[in-house]
């Protein structure tokens, strides 16, 4: 259906500098497919998604729909529009109008649709989307979950082959992702050619038929849900889908900033919602830096985090290394023992630099 | 309509509550040094102005009108008043309660003034002036018309005009008995039949126009005008810039003071309210002033928003272009149309740029107000279309709207709300701009208010009628514009 080679995107800022988006963007999306476009922030997803409807138009490479140049000049982009919906995080519902306006107006007024036939159908996609009882009501008063499933319905009122979906539901509540992502989930049912771009990693499995990763302006990786969920190839992709989040100290000179550490590392484990940890983390590191790996320096320490594991690691490395620093002689007992109980598991390891002591929170 | 109400009571109290005589002796004057001390008021840029600025024993203050000026003596602003002595006649005298103290000892030789090139037409007027003086028009007409005999007779004018030709175009500063004023659409006056009289001898048609003085020059010298008129008095500096005919007459001065001798006959409110009414509006039909005032200021203000408001959609689309130096050239046109005045602007394009064309000057006021109100309207357009979200465009967008569909049937309507207040604003301002257009002859509404004020000296109560005017017409405005606005969105 739609063919993209060599993609690419740069904006130029008022000021002048000169920012690449997209690099190299290459995929073929089928009829019938539900891709999801994961990845870090500020990759180009979204940018990604807004070249297939030239509403960001692409500075490089070629878009073919069914075989055909979108991008020659004189193409008539709002007939490919009408093809192909999009629903917007922000939802950009019509202000001034009720809702069943803002879903029968684009069909009244490019398809010239009878008004009466196009209310009816208006009123079966509110229905379908739950919300036929707030027909008459203006946008403004509805929540975010609401908006966008009339959103949807608005998109849906143009009868198009594909839809685009950009982060439809980052600008909401947490309690009414849900509501909006049953809608997609039923029109992933129906067989809608859907390209969505999300950070709600479960939904993406569920839904998707094809997951692409998104990182450094290219489709880092590409494959089924399955596959990059659970058998990721490239460490980057794997690092996301497992929502890893880590820190790094270098500890190399006498002026390392202590206290900055130890607001920094409370700091993460208030961000990614483990609280409880803050103090193990604490108490640990101050035995380790301070008292077992005194002497070794420079050091480096990781604390790392996953979403979906729920794993809190801390990592102490050291360079050019090769036994543990934990079964050097003149370590305290007290204090080993003391980490063993705090820990879960103490790994220590050679790796390709050094040596690694590896606690599992 | 009930706030209007009220302003019309309001204003006809101001009107009628403004003048108080104190029992006091009425001021005495035998030389021009009695003048030392007090407040004096004469015309701005008359010849008195001229004389009496040299003297610092006195305050002057300058007005433009003869009414202002009279009510200014009425109200005790001044003390004293200098004018022509045949400008306030025994008439105007008595009803005011105004006295000449004293008159003049100078002589003011008057006469029309014309272009330093137009020799010829000296000469023809000379010859027309010599001719009435032997054969006793002249005669006849001084006694008519100077020694206040047309107080109580029929102004006549008994010369027949000529219809076809080139008219000689006559400015005339004056709007006053008797020197040139009108009644009904018809000219009167010393000068006016003078005028006739030379416009027969040439075989021409007459044309008689209204200017300030400063105007008046200026038109003359950019060709708008064959002659000005009005009891000009030549003076060495006009002498110097212009010619001027053999004076017809010697005009000498006179000191109006307030006359506490005369039992001024109170009137009561209501009936001296109605004779106000009568004077000012409906004797002589002077509420024609009045209407056609008006529609010449509805004329200039809906067609200089109608043209404005289209020159502001280009104005606004380069504002907004991607261009820089597109973006710049509106920039700068915005920034001369903030920093000129107004009246500067509709004088240059109307002695400068269109002095050439025989453009009429109530089009040349329409395209300087259109350029005007442009710079505002592009602001207003901006400022609207700003305050809807780009989100709405790419909505409108990804539905298959084209870009135009897209901005009349989506952003412009909810601009539509965000502009109408502001524009609705900008549209009064520029009708209330409007007033100013008299500085170039035309008779708008606020000139047909001071026609009628030179005519009944009365100060307040035609300006008042004009304002009363200017607020219906704002308030239709508004009107106009909130009915654009669709009540309930109907697709």
């Amino acid at each position: 259906m739609i063919t993209v080679s060599h993609l690419s995107k740069t904006f130029v800022n008022p000021d002048g500098k000169v920012l690449t988006v997209l690099k190299d963007v290459n995929c073929e999306i089928n009829s019938g497919d539900v891709i999801s476009i994961i990845g870090p922030s500020g990759t180009g997803k979204s940018t990604f998604l807004r070249t297939l409807n030239l509403l960001d138009p692409p500075t490089g490479g070629s878009i073919l729909l069914d075989g055909e140049d979108i991008l020659v000049k004189g193409y008539p982009v709002h007939k490919l529009r009408q093809k192909m919906g999009m629903v917007f995080q922000n939802f950009n519902l019509f202000d001034h109008m009720t809702v069943l306006e803002n879903v029968m107006y684009a069909p009244c007024k490019i398809l010239h649709m009878p008004k009466e036939l196009a209310r009816e159908e208006s009123l079966a996609l509110l229905r379908k989307v739950g919300m036929s009882d707030k027909a008459d009501v203006r946008p403004s008063s509805l929540s975010g979950g609401q908006k966008q499933r009339v959103a949807i319905a608005r998109c849906l009122a143009m009868k198009p082959e594909a839809i685009l979906f950009d982060e439809p539901t980052s600008a909401l509540d947490p309690t009414m992702v849900g509501e909006v992502l049953s809608v997609i989930r039923s029109l992933a049912k129906e067989g809608m050619t859907m390209l969505i771009v999300t950070h709600e990693m479960k939904f993406a499995r569920d839904v998707s038929t094809r997951i692409f990763f998104m990182n450094e302006g290219i489709i880092y990786e590409e494959g089924s849900p399955q596959q990059i969920f659970e058998a990721p190839r490239r460490s980057a992709t794997k690092a996301f889908v497992q929502q890893i989040h880590k820190e790094v100290f270098e500890l190399n000179s006498p002026d390392f900033d202590f206290p900055g550490m130890y607001t920094r590392m409370t700091r993460f484990c208030i961000k990614y919602n483990i609280p409880e940890k803050r103090e193990t983390t604490e108490t640990i590191t101050q035995l380790m830096v301070d008292e077992i790996m005194a002497d070794y320096r420079p050091l480096t320490v990781r604390i790392t985090h996953s979403d979906l594991s729920e794993i809190t690691a801390l990592d102490f490395m050291v360079e050019n290394l090769e036994t543990s620093p934990l079964q050097a002689e003149g370590v305290n007992p007290a204090s080993l023992e003391k980490i063993r109980s705090l820990c879960k598991e103490v790994i220590e390891e050679p790796t390709t630099r050094g040596f690694r002591v590896k606690l599992i929170l | 309509m009930r706030r209007l109400l009220l302003l019309l009571s309001i204003l006809a109290t101001l009107s009628l509550g403004s003048c108080s005589t104190k029992g006091q002796e009425s001021l005495q004057l035998h030389s021009e040094a009695d003048l030392a001390g007090l407040h004096v008021a004469t015309i701005a840029g008359s010849c008195y102005d001229i004389d009496l600025s040299k003297r610092n024993d006195i305050t002057l203050i300058l007005y433009n009108y003869e009414a202002d000026m009279l009510e200014s003596l009425l109200i005790g602003k001044s003390d004293v008043i200098v004018t022509d002595e045949i400008i306030f006649n025994a008439n105007i005298c008595r009803e005011t309660g105004i006295k000449i103290a004293m008159k003049g000892t100078e002589k003011f030789p008057s006469a029309f003034m014309f272009r330093k090139t137009d020799r010829d037409l000296v000469e023809a007027v000379n010859a027309t002036q010599r001719r009435m003086v032997e054969d006793g028009t002249m005669a006849r007409l001084e006694k008519f018309w100077l020694e206040d005999e047309y107080l109580n007779a029929a102004y006549f004018t008994h010369i027949p005009e000529e219809t076809s030709g080139t008219p000689i175009r006559f400015a005339t500063i004056s709007s006053m008995a008797p020197i040139s004023f009108v009644v009904e659409d018809n000219w009167y006056g010393i000068e006016t039949e003078l005028a006739r009289e030379i416009a027969k001898d040439l075989h021409r048609p007459v044309e008689f126009k209204m200017y300030d003085i400063s105007s008046a020059m200026m038109a003359l010298k950019t060709g708008k005008a064959d002659v000005v008129m009005g009891a000009i008095f030549i003076t060495p500096e006009r002498q110097e810039q212009f010619l001027f005919a053999e004076p017809y007459h010697d005009y000498s001065s006179a000191y109006y003071v307030i006359d506490r001798d005369a039992a001024r006959n109170k009137v009561a409110f209501w009936k001296g309210f109605k004779k106000s009414i009568r004077q000012n509006f409906i004797q002589e039909n002077r509420w024609k002033y009045i209407t056609s005032g008006l529609w010449e200021t509805i004329k200039i203000t809906f067609f200089a928003i109608l043209l404005g408001s289209a020159l502001g959609v280009f104005l606004c689309a380069m504002t907004r272009s991607r261009r820089k130096w597109v973006r710049s050239i509106a920039g700068t046109y915005n920034w001369l149309m903030a920093g000129i005045p107004m009246l500067v602007l509709l004088l240059i394009l109307f002695y400068v740029v269109f002095a050439g064309t025989s453009l009429n000057a109530t089009i040349v006021a329409i395209i300087a107000f259109a350029l005007n109100f442009a710079s505002g309207a592009s602001g207003v357009y901006d400022t609207a279309l700003s305050a809807i979200p780009v989100g709405q465009t790419e909505a409108g967008l990804a539905l298959g709207f084209t870009r135009l569909q897209t901005f009349f049937h989506i952003v412009f309507p909810q601009a539509l709300k965000h502009g109408l207040p502001l524009y609705q604003a900008q549209c009064i301002s520029l009708l209330k701009g409007t007033s100013i257009v008299g500085y170039i002859a035309i008779q708008d509404l606020t000139r047909a208010g001071d026609i009628i004020r030179s005519r009944t000296f009365d100060a307040l109560l035609p300006l008042l009628m004009v304002t009363v005017f200017y607020f219906i017409l704002a308030w239709l405005i508004g009107l106009l514009l909130q009915s654009t606005l669709p009540k309930k969105k109907s697709l």
